[in-house]
C-alpha cells in the first residue's frame, strides 16, 4: 500500500499559499484529467489523500491482514517539470513508479520548468527522508551534481541520461527511444498517403532527439520517397507554438504526424482537426484522440527502477546507468485496435522483431556535415556555378547544402565565405578563381573550418584549404576536333569571358583540337572580357557568324546569350562544363561536363578523418571528372567517331592538348 | 587591322552596335522623360530586369511574344507608380530610393526566375523583320533595315518623345516642373500629376527596355540587363537630357562596344589590349560626361521633391 501526496514547491509554511496552490492545483488536475488517466489525476491532485494520515500507509488502513508484518516503509519523491498526467514526459515516470512493487509513498513535484524551483524541490526530499529522490528531466542533472553529496545516504535517480556523476548515490536511467521513433517512422511511412509526414520535436537533446532520429530513420528505411519534415520548436512547454508547427505540417502536405515531449498536446489537436494520423511516444496518448492515435511508444520506467529500488533495499544506492528499449520491456509499442491500419501494423510488428533480434538498427541519419557553396553566377547557369551545385548535390555524406550565388563581387563573396565559416559550415567552397586573394586572407582566421576553391591548384600553403581545377583542356580539345569535323565553311567561333583560369584552357585546347583535326579551319576566339554579360557574348556570337561561322562555342555563364543567336542562325554549339543541351536541343552536339563530386567526395571523406585540406586536385577525363556528353538527338555521322577518338587518344596518352 | 575595314566587317559592326544600343535607348529615353520633370530614378536597372523576367516568363508560359511585351510594359508601370507614391506623394530622397528600387528588381526578378523557372529555356521572340526595298539596298539595307521589330519601333520613339518634350502641352509642363516646380504650381499645373505620368511613363520604358532585352536574347538570366540600366542613366547625361542626344550616346555606346568586339573576333586586339578596350565604351561616356557636364545644365530641379507648403 502506498500514499501519494502533493507537496508545496516552496517550503516554509505558509499554509495560506500552500491551500491555495493546492486548491489550484485540485482545479487543474480535475480540468487536467477530463477523461483522462484516472491515476495521473489521482497522483496529482489529491492533497486531501495526501496530508490526512488516514489515508497514508498506516497500518491501521493497510489490507493485509494483521497477522502479517507491515512492509517496510520505502518512501519515493519524483521532480518533474510537467503535469503527472501530461500524457507524455512526466506521466511516464509518474505511472513508472506507480507500477513497482515495495513502495509504500510516492510525493510528487510537478511543473516544475524552472531547475531552481526542481533543485530546491529535490533537497527538501532528501531533507525530509525519502528513500529514493528521482529528479525526472535531463535539465535537472547539474543541481543533482551538487545536491547529491551532501545526502550520500540517500539513493538519487535522474533521467534521461546515463550520467551518474561517479557518485554512488545517483543512479540514471535512460531510454532507448530511437527504436519506438523506429518503429514508428516506419509504420507513419507505410501508413502515409501523401508521402509527407510532420515531425513536431521540443529541443535537439535527450531522448526527443532520439525519439525523431529513429522515427526519420525508420521512415526513410520504410519508404525512402516519404518526406519526413522535422520541427524542433526550442521549448517543451509551448503547446500553441506545437499547434502552430502542426499547422504548418499539415499544410506542408503532412497526413502523419508525430511528436515527442509534453507540449505535442497542441499538435495532437491539430492532427484531429485535420484528420492526420498521429504515433505517440512517452505515454500512451490514445486519450488525446481515439480516432487519429494510431499507437504510441510506451516507457516503462518500472523495469528498470524496480532493480534501482530493490538494490537500494539491499544497501546500494546507486552508481549505475540503467536503459529501457523493446528488449527488456522497457519500451513498448502500444497499438490503438480502434483504429484499422491494415498491413500497417505488420510493418511496426516487423520493424520491433528485427530491432529485437538485431536483424535492424536505429543508425540514424548520417553524422551531419554541411558544405556552403559561394559562387558568382546563378546556381542554374547550365555552366560554371552549375557544376559545382550539381557536384555538391551528388556527394554522399553531406546532410546540408547551402548556396550563395551571383556573387560577381568579389567582397560580397568574402563576406558570404566568412559567414559560413563562422555559422561551423564543414567545408566552404569559394567556387571562382577569382576569390583566391579573399580566401587566402580569411581561411587563417578559421583553422578548424575546411575551405575549398576552384579552379586553381594553389592551396596557398594552408593546411584547412583545398585546390580544385578541370583539366578542360581535354574537353576543349574533344570539342575542337569535333567543331573542325563539323564545319561546313571553315570557320569556327568561340565566345569566351576572360583569358584566366578554366576558360582559358578550354579555348586553348578547342584551338589545338580543332587544329589537330583539319589546320585549314579557321578558330576565331572572342574573349568579351566579361563573365555576366549576356548580350554582349551574344553579339559577339553574331560577329563569329556574321564572319561566316557555323560552329560555335563558349565558356562561361553569359554564354547563354551566345547560344540564343546560334539557334537563330543554324549553327552548332558545343557547351562545357555543364550539359547544355537545354539551352537548344537541335543545336548542341555535345557537353563537357564537369563531375566535381569524383574529386569534392574525397575531399569531404579526408575533413571527416581530421584531413582539413592542403591539397589540389584535378578533374580530367582520366578520371571520371571530365565527361564528354553527347546530344544524340542531332545526328553528327562520323563526327562522333572524332570526338571519341580524341577521348581516346587523351586518355591512352597518345594525344596531348598542348596546354 | 585590315580585316576589319572591309565593308562586310563595317556593315557588321554598324548593325550590332544598332542591337547593343536598343534596350538603353529605349530606357534611357524614358529616364530623360523622368528627370525633365525634376524626378531621378536609380532604380531603372531593376524596372529592367523586372519587366525582362515578366516577359520571359510570359513568352516561356504562352508562347506569345505580344504577351511578353504587354507584361513588360505593366511591370513597368506598378514599378512606375510604386516610385511615385515614395518620391512624389511621400517626398522620399530620390536617390536612396532609387537604389532601393533597383536591388528590389534585381533580387525579385533573380528569385522568381529561380523558383518559376530555374533552368534557363530559351523563348523564341519576333524574327528580324526586312522591310520591304529598304533592306534590299546593298549594305544600307544589312545595316539598317533587318532588324527586330523592337528595334524600328526603339528607333521611331526617338522622334515621338522629343516631340512629346517639345512640342505638346505636356511636354511644357514636364520641363516646367522640371526646372521650376513652385512656379509650374503658381502657374495652376499639378506638379505631382505631372511627376506621376513622368515616372510612370519612363518606367513603362524601362520595363519595355528589359522585355525587349530578354525577347531579343531569348533567355534569361540573373542579372540579366548586366548594369544597363545605370547606363540608361548616364546617357541621360550624355544626351543633355534631349532624347537625339541620348540616341546619339546609345549608338555611340553601342557601336564602341560593337568595334571592340569585331577586334576581339578577328583577333586585332587580345590579353591585355583587349581587356583595355573592353574598358572603352565606359571611357568614352565618362570624358563625355565630363565635357557636358560643363557646358549643359541638368533641370534645375531634378531630385528635389516638392512640396507645396513650403
Amino acid at each position: 500500500m502506498r500514499r501519494f501526496k502533493l507537496r508545496s514547491k516552496r517550503q516554509g509554511g505558509r499554509i495560506i499559499l500552500s491551500a491555495l496552490v493546492a486548491t489550484l492545483g485540485l482545479l487543474a488536475g480535475a480540468c487536467g484529467s477530463d477523461g483522462g488517466s484516472g491515476g495521473a489525476a489521482t497522483t496529482t491532485a489529491s492533497p486531501s489523500t495526501t496530508a490526512t494520515p488516514t489515508t497514508t500507509a498506516s497500518p491501521s488502513t493497510t489490507d493485509a491482514p494483521a497477522t502479517t508484518e507491515p512492509p517496510a516503509e520505502f518512501r519515493v519523491a519524483i521532480v518533474a517539470p510537467s503535469a503527472s498526467n501530461d500524457l507524455a514526459f512526466t506521466q511516464s515516470i509518474v505511472d513508472g513508479v506507480a507500477a513497482l512493487s515495495g513502495v509504500t509513498e510516492v510525493h510528487v513535484t510537478d511543473g516544475t520548468f524552472i531547475v531552481d524551483e526542481a533543485a530546491a524541490a529535490v533537497r527538501a526530499y532528501a531533507e525530509d527522508g525519502y528513500d529514493l529522490v528521482i529528479a525526472h528531466g535531463s535539465q535537472y542533472g547539474g543541481a543533482l551534481e551538487l545536491i547529491a553529496p551532501d545526502f550520500p545516504d540517500t539513493a538519487f535517480a535522474w533521467g534521461t541520461s546515463g550520467n551518474t556523476f561517479g557518485l554512488a548515490n545517483v543512479s540514471a536511467y535512460t531510454a532507448a527511444s530511437d527504436e519506438g521513433g523506429y518503429v514508428m517512422g516506419a509504420m507513419a511511412a507505410a501508413l502515409s498517403e501523401s508521402g509527407v509526414v510532420g515531425v513536431v520535436g521540443p529541443i535537439e537533446v535527450g531522448d526527443a532527439k532520439l525519439y525523431v532520429d529513429g522515427f526519420v530513420a525508420g521512415a526513410a528505411a520504410q519508404d525512402a520517397g516519404v518526406e519526413v519534415n522535422v520541427n524542433y520548436i526550442q521549448s517543451f512547454s509551448d503547446v500553441a507554438l506545437a499547434a502552430e508547427a502542426a499547422q504548418g505540417h499539415v499544410a506542408n502536405g503532412a497526413d502523419v504526424l508525430t511528436g515527442t515531449a509534453q507540449m505535442v498536446v497542441g499538435a495532437t489537436g491539430v492532427a484531429a482537426e485535420h484528420g492526420a494520423k498521429w504515433f505517440g511516444t512517452q505515454a500512451n496518448q490514445t486519450p488525446l484522440g481515439a480516432d487519429i492515435v494510431v499507437a504510441s511508444q510506451v516507457y516503462k520506467w518500472e523495469v528498470v527502477l524496480q532493480g534501482v529500488i530493490d538494490g537500494i533495499k539491499a544497501g546500494d544506492l546507486g552508481g549505475e546507468a540503467h536503459e529501457i528499449n523493446l528488449a527488456n520491456g522497457g519500451l513498448v509499442i502500444e497499438f490503438n485496435d480502434a483504429i484499422d491500419i491494415g498491413d500497417v501494423k505488420a510493418v511496426g510488428e516487423a520493424a520491433i522483431a528485427g530491432l529485437g533480434d538485431g536483424t535492424l538498427t536505429t543508425a540514424g541519419p548520417p553524422a551531419e556535415f554541411r558544405v556552403a557553396i559561394v559562387a558568382p553566377s546563378a546556381s542554374n547557369d547550365l555552366a560554371f556555378t552549375q557544376s559545382i551545385v550539381d557536384g555538391v548535390a551528388a556527394l554522399s555524406g553531406v546532410t546540408e547544402v547551402h548556396v550563395t550565388d551571383g556573387t560577381f563581387i568579389v567582397d560580397e563573396a568574402a563576406a558570404a565565405v566568412r559567414a559560413y565559416a563562422e555559422d561551423g559550415y564543414d567545408l566552404v567552397i569559394a567556387h571562382g578563381s577569382q576569390y583566391g586573394g579573399a580566401l587566402e586572407l580569411i581561411a587563417p582566421d578559421f583553422p578548424d573550418t575546411a575551405f575549398a576553391w576552384g579552379t586553381s591548384g594553389n592551396t596557398f600553403g594552408l593546411a584547412n584549404v583545398s585546390a580544385y581545377t578541370a583539366a578542360s583542356d581535354e574537353g576543349g580539345y574533344v570539342m575542337g576536333a569535333m567543331a573542325a569535323a563539323l564545319s561546313e565553311s571553315g570557320v569556327v567561333g568561340v565566345v569566351g569571358p576572360i583569358e584566366v583560369g578554366d576558360a582559358k584552357l578550354y579555348v586553348d585546347g578547342f584551338v589545338a583540337g580543332a587544329a589537330a583535326q583539319d589546320a585549314g579551319v579557321e578558330v576565331n576566339v572572342n574573349y568579351i572580357q566579361s563573365f555576366s554579360d549576356v548580350a554582349l557574348a551574344a553579339e559577339a556570337a553574331q560577329g563569329h557568324v556574321a564572319n561566316g561561322a557555323d560552329v560555335l562555342t563558349g565558356t562561361a555563364q553569359m554564354v547563354v546569350g551566345a547560344t540564343g543567336v546560334a539557334a537563330e542562325h543554324g549553327a552548332k554549339w558545343f557547351g562545357t562544363q555543364a550539359n547544355q543541351t537545354p539551352l537548344g536541343a537541335d543545336i548542341v552536339v555535345a557537353s563537357q561536363v564537369y563531375k566535381w563530386e569524383v574529386v569534392l567526395q574525397g575531399v569531404i571523406d579526408g575533413i571527416k578523418a581530421g584531413d582539413l585540406g592542403g591539397e589540389a586536385h584535378e578533374i580530367n577525363l582520366a578520371n571520371g571528372g571530365l565527361v564528354i556528353e553527347f546530344n544524340d538527338a542531332i545526328d553528327i555521322g562520323d563526327v562522333k567517331a572524332v570526338g571519341e577518338a580524341a577521348i581516346a587518344g587523351l586518355g591512352d596518352g597518345t594525344l596531348t592538348t598542348g596546354s | 587591322m585590315s580585316d576589319f575595314f572591309t565593308l562586310a566587317s563595317l556593315v557588321f559592326v554598324v548593325g550590332s552596335g544598332i542591337r547593343l544600343a536598343t534596350p538603353m535607348l529605349l530606357a534611357g529615353l524614358g529616364e530623360a522623360i523622368g528627370q525633365r520633370s525634376g524626378v531621378l530614378n536609380l532604380g531603372v536597372d531593376g524596372v529592367m530586369l523586372l519587366g525582362a523576367f515578366g516577359a520571359y516568363y510570359t513568352i516561356l508560359e504562352t508562347g506569345s511574344a505580344v504577351a511578353g511585351i504587354l507584361v513588360g510594359v505593366a511591370v513597368g508601370l506598378i514599378m512606375g507608380l510604386a516610385y511615385g507614391v515614395i518620391t512624389v506623394t511621400f517626398g522620399a530622397e530620390q536617390g536612396i530610393s532609387g537604389i532601393g528600387i533597383y536591388l528590389f528588381g534585381l533580387g525579385v526578378s533573380d528569385l522568381l526566375f529561380q523558383k518559376q523557372v530555374g533552368t534557363p529555356l530559351p523563348i523564341r521572340g519576333f524574327s528580324d523583320w526586312h522591310i520591304p526595298f529598304l533592306s534590299d539596298i546593298p549594305r544600307i539595307g544589312e545595316m539598317f533595315f533587318q532588324h527586330s521589330v523592337l528595334v524600328y519601333m526603339t528607333f521611331l520613339l526617338v522622334p515621338v518623345v522629343a516631340f512629346l518634350i517639345n512640342r505638346t502641352t505636356f511636354g511644357l509642363d514636364l520641363r516646367a516642373v522640371g526646372e521650376n516646380p513652385a512656379a509650374a504650381d503658381s502657374l495652376g499645373v499639378s506638379v505631382a500629376r505631372v511627376r506621376y505620368s513622368a515616372i510612370m511613363i519612363a518606367n513603362l520604358l524601362a520595363g519595355l527596355a528589359g522585355a525587349v532585352l530578354a525577347i531579343e536574347l531569348g533567355i534569361f538570366q540573373q542579372n540579366l540587363t548586366n548594369g544597363q540600366g545605370f547606363i540608361a542613366i548616364a546617357l541621360v547625361y550624355f544626351g543633355a537630357w534631349r532624347p537625339t542626344g541620348v540616341m546619339a550616346g546609345a549608338l555611340l555606346f553601342g557601336l564602341v562596344s560593337s568595334t571592340v568586339l569585331q577586334w576581339r573576333t578577328l583577333g586585332i586586339v587580345s590579353g591585355a589590349a583587349s581587356s583595355l578596350m573592353a574598358m572603352a565604351p565606359a571611357l568614352l561616356t565618362i570624358v563625355a560626361l565630363v565635357v557636358i557636364s560643363r557646358t549643359v545644365g541638368q533641370p534645375s530641379a531634378l531630385t528635389r521633391p516638392f512640396d507645396r507648403g513650403k
